[in-house]
């Protein structure tokens, strides 16, 4: 997906076999590298050894608490790190985040969820980075708008949310039910109708400024952006 | 205690004390004593026995009369022990040690009661949290594979999570004393947690949403909240009208002293008889007889954790109309920790 960048590599730290495995599919769908923990029993120091961009880190694990190995870590690392847990409790939420989690994700989560919450988390860190960029166009998502040159077009929050995730998503399918995903986690409540029209406003934006027809409509299955 | 009571009581007694008095005075005037002699001693008899009655039964009415009237007072009985003091007679004494065994046994009793419900609490909740397990493995699968599964899969596995939510808050509701953590949160997380949770449900049923939160603060258990809020959404999705635009609005209204958040739908509505049981354990009520079928157990819940939390939920509703419900937070500056 990011051509260009290095792929981000995230260590998923579970025992479920299958969630682990899937968990795996996932990630690596959406474009991201994976390792798993296989020896819990020197669960540090093999999660230190090997160079990460962020762990996800089930707090039910064997050998230890993984609040414990939260802690554990935090003394020498400062890698990203997310909580996922089956514990839907509001205390063991509070001491995760006090020991240092960076985020905390009940289970069963929300795939695509979780994914976001990824993709934020690396955006945080990344803060520095400069305005995402579709070919030629800048994208100043705090203004609204879309930029090539002098011609600037404004863009509403719903429709900046779509593009934002279309071109981090760039020359791969993305459903529906993604950007629905994506505009509810941003506490934009929209229907069906309404992301239909938004789709299409985005495509005049777009035709504005000479790219016609980039993102194509893949029946039954979503959208594509080019 | 009463007088004539005791009386009758120590009736025995008292007979055989007349009876041998009788007899005395008999076999003295037998003997001719003095009359005057045999007055006295007749005068001493009985103001003994005046004496002996009155002091007895002062002694036994100042005791039972405590503990009946503390008994009476008390709310939990089996404490009035507690609130007697030791008898100095012996019946006393031995009600007393009876009280006392009793009690013992019972606090024994109450014991193994209070570890068997601690035990089966902790089995739940381990077995929730394993459960939850295959779920989330089944999510990931249909998620991974929706070129090859249907949403129903999606749809039935959230209606399953739900259920066992309820099971997992119903545990909580009962028997966990100090099992939630209230600390400042903003209201509009815990409504995207939820709307998150239901949006396939509600864009499926055309039920339009619209959340006006704003950044308001409140003290919570967020994840218990979560599981109200979610229950009233859920309702509102079940019992939608059909054939017109559904929707759910969320709004908050703040005062001075306190923020209440109003969850409002255009559904079937509560019929009038109806509305004073919806948070009965088990009420179903016309509308969870009809079409769709209720537990009467989501909204149960729902009010047995907002009172743990300190909160008022209430409801309001016209049949074919609307249903109103609305959640009141006190606006405490006791939680409030200085910054």
């Amino acid at each position: 997906m990011k051509s260009g960048e290095k792929m981000q590599k995230i260590m998923i730290v579970e025992d479920d076999q299958v969630i682990k495995k899937e968990l795996q599919n996932l990630l690596e769908n959406a474009g991201y590298q994976t390792e798993t923990l296989e020896n819990f029993k020197e669960a540090k120091k093999e999660i230190l050894k090997s160079p990460v961009d962020l762990i996800l880190l089930d707090i039910n694990i064997p050998e230890l608490n993984g609040e414990i190995l939260l802690k554990e870590i935090r003394k020498t690392a400062n890698i990203p790190i997310i909580m996922v847990t089956s514990r839907a409790n509001e205390i063991d939420e509070a001491l995760s985040i006090s020991y240092g989690a960076d985020d905390y994700i009940t289970k069963p989560y929300n795939p695509t969820i979780l994914l976001l919450r990824i993709q934020s988390i690396f955006r945080r860190m990344e803060n520095k980075q400069n305005n995402l960029q579709y070919e030629d166009l800048e994208i100043i998502p705090s203004k609204g708008i879309l930029k090539r040159e002098e011609k600037e077009i404004e863009l509403t929050k719903n429709e900046m949310i779509i593009f934002i995730y279309l071109v981090n998503n760039k020359e791969t399918i993305v459903t529906r039910d993604d950007l629905m995903t994506d505009l509810w986690n941003n506490r934009e409540y929209i229907n069906d109708n309404a992301l239909t029209v938004n789709i299409s406003r985005l495509r005049s934006k777009l035709a504005e400024f000479g790219y016609e027809n980039k993102i194509e409509t893949k029946k039954g299955q979503g959208y594509i952006l080019l | 205690m009463k007088f004539i009571k005791y009386l009758q009581d120590k009736g025995l007694i008292i007979s055989l004390y007349l009876l041998t008095n009788i007899f005395t005075i008999f076999m003295l005037s037998a003997f001719k004593t003095d009359k005057n002699l045999i007055l006295a001693i007749l005068f001493i008899y009985i103001t003994l026995l005046i004496i002996i009655i009155i002091l007895d039964f002062n002694r036994k009415r100042s005791f039972y009369n405590e503990v009946l009237q503390n008994i009476e007072r008390l709310d939990q009985k089996y404490l009035i022990l507690e609130t007697i003091e030791h008898p100095n007679f012996y019946e006393g004494k031995i009600l007393h040690q009876i009280i006392y065994e009793a009690n013992k046994s019972m606090i024994e009793k109450i014991k193994i009661h209070k570890n068997n419900i601690d035990d089966f609490k902790e089995y739940i909740e381990m077995w929730i949290h394993e459960v939850k397990l295959p779920i989330a493995s089944l999510i990931l699968l249909c998620h991974n594979n929706k070129e090859l599964l249907d949403k129903d899969y999606l749809h039935q596995l959230r209606r399953l999570d739900n259920y066992i939510d309820q099971v997992l808050y119903y545990v909580r509701s009962s028997y966990a004393e100090e099992d939630f953590l209230i600390k400042e949160t903003f209201l509009d997380k815990v409504i995207s947690n939820i709307a998150l949770k239901n949006k396939d449900d509600l864009l499926e049923n055309k039920i339009d949403l619209t959340v006006d939160v704003k950044k308001i603060k409140i003290h919570t258990d967020s994840k218990w909240l979560e599981f109200i809020i979610n229950q009233i959404i859920n309702n509102s999705i079940k019992y939608k009208k059909e054939n017109i635009e559904s929707y759910i609005k969320i709004y908050a209204t703040e005062d001075k002293n306190q923020i209440t958040l109003h969850i409002k739908d255009n559904g079937i509505g509560i019929p009038k008889q109806d509305i004073h049981q919806v948070f009965k354990k088990s009420f179903t009520g016309e509308n969870g007889r009809g079409k769709v079928k209720s537990t009467g157990i989501g909204l149960y819940i729902a009010d047995k954790l907002c009172k743990k939390l300190g909160h008022k939920i209430e409801i309001e509703s016209i049949q074919n109309n609307f249903t109103e419900v609305k959640i009141t937070f006190g606006k405490n500056n006791y939680y409030k920790i200085k910054e």
